[in-house]
């Protein structure tokens, strides 16, 4: 496999610029068939990047009573943790720049970042929504983070590395372990919709109840450094469970086929449900994901 | 997690929120997601109308009323026309009742399945909002067809109404039925047996019985409670006489049971226009009403989608009205709201605020409470009581 | 019993059926001959009765009277201000009125398409002249 520069693949490709627009382009693919399965037509190819490019030209308004230095740094703090994580996932079926043993480990913990400067960012003002926006994105990550860490560390055990890349080669080599461990993939796969904040497990950002939640002060450049975040943060995770479950990312099409194929599952299960209130969420998941996720880590150490 | 001081707070819905599709303010104060009290501030939309009608002639008043509110437009206006009719003691021909009755229910599919779309997004659930209003398409189709125009169908005059129903529009009618019925048999299904959506409507909001009457809730909220108050079946009016229908209850009382109510009203009503549309009686169209009104008071009620619409209309003789006073369905059951919102959770609040079906704009009318002994703002059921009593000596 | 998901026939049959929208401005739907569009008078067999200007409910229709003997009457129309009732239509005895159903989109940038003026066009030149000669009879008689 090949492998590109670390300072290229943080700045240019594959992470950085080119993380960016493909995470544009995985948004609009996901709102577009949203759109076609609830029979509309959807957004045209350009619409994430007309939104981004128009909230970045707009102004940004601090409101009072809070951090300042903590409002404007929250978003980059997020981004940043979302693109340095690029360095460590085999990105567009590239290795991985950087690879070391445990990688896996800091890989998810760069990903929490961002949910926690989401919480940080809601609790930072005064505004009630916010505040209960924060609130329920915190909780929401302390129930799904569990459950989804033991999903994937199912490959990992039946690899016995903690390494992203050694975990790559090894699905790659043989049969896919979704068919050997279907639980945990669908744990998994259940796990990242929670992580991304999508329906069903929207509570944190329900616009009807909250407005949106801990994103509600936030206009112009932040919030565009979010919902940019939010974009690579599902780029990131869906290369990482499809380099796990789906046999492996080798090489550029593959990527595309198998995250794809991944993102075509999830904008179904988007449509199909209502969204579950937050105590709902959390009991879901400390009952149902956790149960689920032990079961499948005994199956993988049995046998 | 205990902490020495709780976190109450007060949590502002209204008046700008996505929750509300018009003005109100409303006030949950909150410990962490459940909700202690609850107040409510109405009156955002008020327009004067009952104040406009009084300085325009009868004939006008017909579309100033109706213009009340966009879901209910068609009730309105037959409230007013029946009361004016009763006072100028005219009565209107079969036809024109029978087709008064065909679309006051074509109107009340119309907001059924407009509030069940809503309610949905409410709950997250944007896929079936996204169906429901792409098959309530089909009825507006339907009200253009036969009226002109989408909303404020204008169908009414002072006597009858205006217009026909021709041989090729009974056509598309039972065509366009054919079609509603089956997918409100599938929504409803949908609604009573999803998973994600139970959660967020079983058990949620539960009114009982004695709590809906004496709070005076009326419409499908009411219904859905098991009180059968319904001016179709208790007063009939129109065409209702001749073609009776039934008064649909649920025992629940929770969200679920009024999606439900109102589904089958649904239902309901498809089958009462099949009927009526197989015996339309034949006749003229409207009668003539003189333009001065003879002197007189009059009340009339019809069921409106929400509820019971009560009007008052006062005559002195001349061609403008004297006084019409209008009590929307959305009114009493504000107090059903606010007192079940204590106890639940914050994100519960917009699925039960939408569950009465609320009409902002319907709702504000003002009352001028003049000779008020004690000059307060708040009145006890008692004090209400003794003013009823001495105003009317 | 558990069902999750109840809607994913009609979910995934949506994948494949043409979308529901209505590409607006590129293809319109037909429009039913009821509808209440823009409206048109017919001025030859009004008789100048006045019931429409005195019915409509927004004030939005005046009648010049032009010549009372000879039926000769222009009528003035605000647009912006109509509701599309259409009382005047059946207010009208002599059905002079009717709302037509071609002309629906009448959304303008400016205000001079909403102030429409009815009428035989030589009767209104005919009349602004004659107010003419007498406006200039008068000065002429003044001095």
């Amino acid at each position: 496999m090949i492998k590109v520069t670390p300072l290229l693949a943080l700045l240019i490709f594959p992470g950085g610029l080119f993380l960016l627009n493909i995470g544009m382009f995985y948004e609009w693919i996901d709102r577009k068939l949203v759109a076609r399965f609830q029979n509309r037509i959807g957004p045209r190819w350009f619409q994430p990047l007309a939104d981004t490019i128009k909230l970045l030209a707009k102004e940004e308004i601090i409101p009072e009573k809070v951090h300042a230095g903590l409002f404007t740094f929250l978003p980059v703090f997020g981004m940043a943790g979302a693109l340095a994580s690029a360095l460590y996932v085999p990105l567009a079926g590239f290795a991985p720049s950087y690879s070391f043993s445990g990688d896996l480990i800091v890989v998810l913990y760069l990903l929490s970042m961002m949910t926690l400067c989401l919480g940080l960012a809601g609790s930072n003002t005064v505004n009630r929504f916010s505040l209960v926006g924060a609130t329920r994105t915190l909780t929401q990550l302390f129930s799904y983070e569990a459950p989804f860490m033991l999903a994937l560390l199912g490959p990992a055990i039946l690899t016995q590395s903690w390494q992203i890349s050694e975990i790559n080669f090894f699905a790659q080599d043989n049969i896919w372990i979704l068919v050997t461990q279907p639980i945990g993939f669908l744990v998994a796969l259940i796990g990242l919709m929670g992580k991304l904040e999508l329906p069903p497990f929207d509570a944190p950002e329900a616009e009807t109840e909250i407005v949106s939640g801990a994103l509600t002060e936030y206009s112009g450049r932040g919030l565009a450094l979010f919902h940019v975040g939010k974009d690579i943060e599902l780029v990131i995770g869906l290369t990482l469970v499809s380099a796990f479950y789906l046999g492996g990312l080798a090489n550029p099409l593959e990527f595309v086929l198998k995250t794809l194929g991944l993102l075509v599952v999830m904008a179904l299960l988007q449509s199909l449900f209502a969204r579950l209130r937050i105590d709902q969420t959390v009991g879901l998941w400390w009952r149902l994901g956790a149960l689920l996720a032990l079961i499948q880590l005994l199956v993988v150490l049995v046998f | 997690m205990t902490t020495n001081k709780t976190n109450k707070f007060t949590v502002p819905i209204g008046p700008q929120h996505p929750a509300l599709k018009e003005p109100g303010h409303f006030e949950f104060t909150v410990d962490g997601e459940i909700v202690t009290g609850a107040t409510a501030r109405l009156g955002y939309v008020h327009r004067g109308i009952e104040k406009a009608t009084e300085s325009r002639n009868w004939i006008q008043d017909v579309y100033i009323l109706e213009r009340i509110c966009g879901i209910c437009s068609h009730v309105h206006a037959m409230a007013f026309a029946q009361g004016v009719e009763m006072l100028a003691n005219v009565e209107i021909p079969p036809r024109a009742r029978a087709i008064r009755t065909l679309i006051a229910e074509l109107e009340r599919i119309h907001s059924h399945m407009l509030w069940a779309g809503v309610a949905a997004h409410e709950g997250g659930f944007d896929t079936l909002f996204m169906y429901i209003w792409r098959d309530r398409e089909t009825v507006m189709e339907l009200l253009e067809m036969l009226t002109g125009n989408r909303v404020n169908y204008s169908a009414n005059v002072l006597g009858g109404v205006k217009f026909d129903v021709q041989q090729d529009q009974i056509d598309e009618i039972r065509k366009g039925m054919d079609k509603l019925e089956e997918r409100s048999r599938y929504y409803l299904e949908i609604v009573t047996t999803d998973e994600t959506f139970l959660g967020r409507t079983r058990s949620i909001g539960i009114m009982d019985k004695k709590d809906a009457a004496v709070l005076g809730a009326v419409g499908p909220t009411a219904r859905a409670s098991g009180v059968e108050r319904d001016v179709r079946v208790d007063v009939p009016y129109a065409y209702y006489p001749d073609f009776p229908t039934v008064s649909i209850t649920d025992n629940a009382g929770d969200l679920e049971a009024r999606f439900v109510v109102r589904m089958k009203e649904v239902l309901e009503s498809v089958r009462l226009i099949r009927e009526i549309l197989d015996h339309l009686p034949e006749g003229d169209l409207a009668v003539r009403v003189p333009r001065r009104i003879p002197e007189g008071q009059v009340i009339s009620r019809v069921e409106a989608p929400r509820g019971e619409l009560f009007y008052y209309i006062e005559s002195n003789g001349t061609d403008t009205p004297e006084r019409v006073k209008v009590r929307t369905p959305t009114l009493p059951n504000w107090g059903s709201v606010l007192a079940l919102a204590v106890g639940h959770k914050l994100a519960d609040m917009p699925m039960i605020l939408v569950g009465i079906d609320p009409c902002f704009s319907c709702n504000d009318r003002m009352v001028h409470i003049t000779n008020n002994k004690n000059n307060d703002q708040v009145w006890s059921w008692e004090q209400l009581r003794q003013y009823g009593i001495e105003y009317y000596k | 019993m558990l069902q999750i998901g109840s809607l994913v026939g009609n979910v995934l049959q949506s994948l494949f059926k043409r979308p529901d929208t209505e590409l607006y401005p590129f293809e319109k739907k037909e429009v039913p001959p009821r509808l209440r569009g823009t409206l048109v008078w017919n001025p030859d067999k009004c008789t100048g009765c006045m019931l429409c200007v005195k019915d409509c409910p927004a004030n939005a229709l005046e009648l010049v009277v032009l010549d009372k003997k000879n039926k000769k009457f222009m009528m003035r129309y605000h647009a912006d201000r109509c509701i599309y009732c259409s009382q005047c239509v059946v207010s009208c005895r002599m059905n002079c009125l009717k709302m037509i159903s071609e002309e629906w989109e009448l959304a303008s940038a400016q205000k001079e398409p909403f102030f429409v003026e009815y009428g035989k066009s030589e009767e209104i030149e005919q009349l602004l002249l004659e107010k003419e000669a007498q406006s200039d009879a008068e000065n002429n008689g003044q001095e």
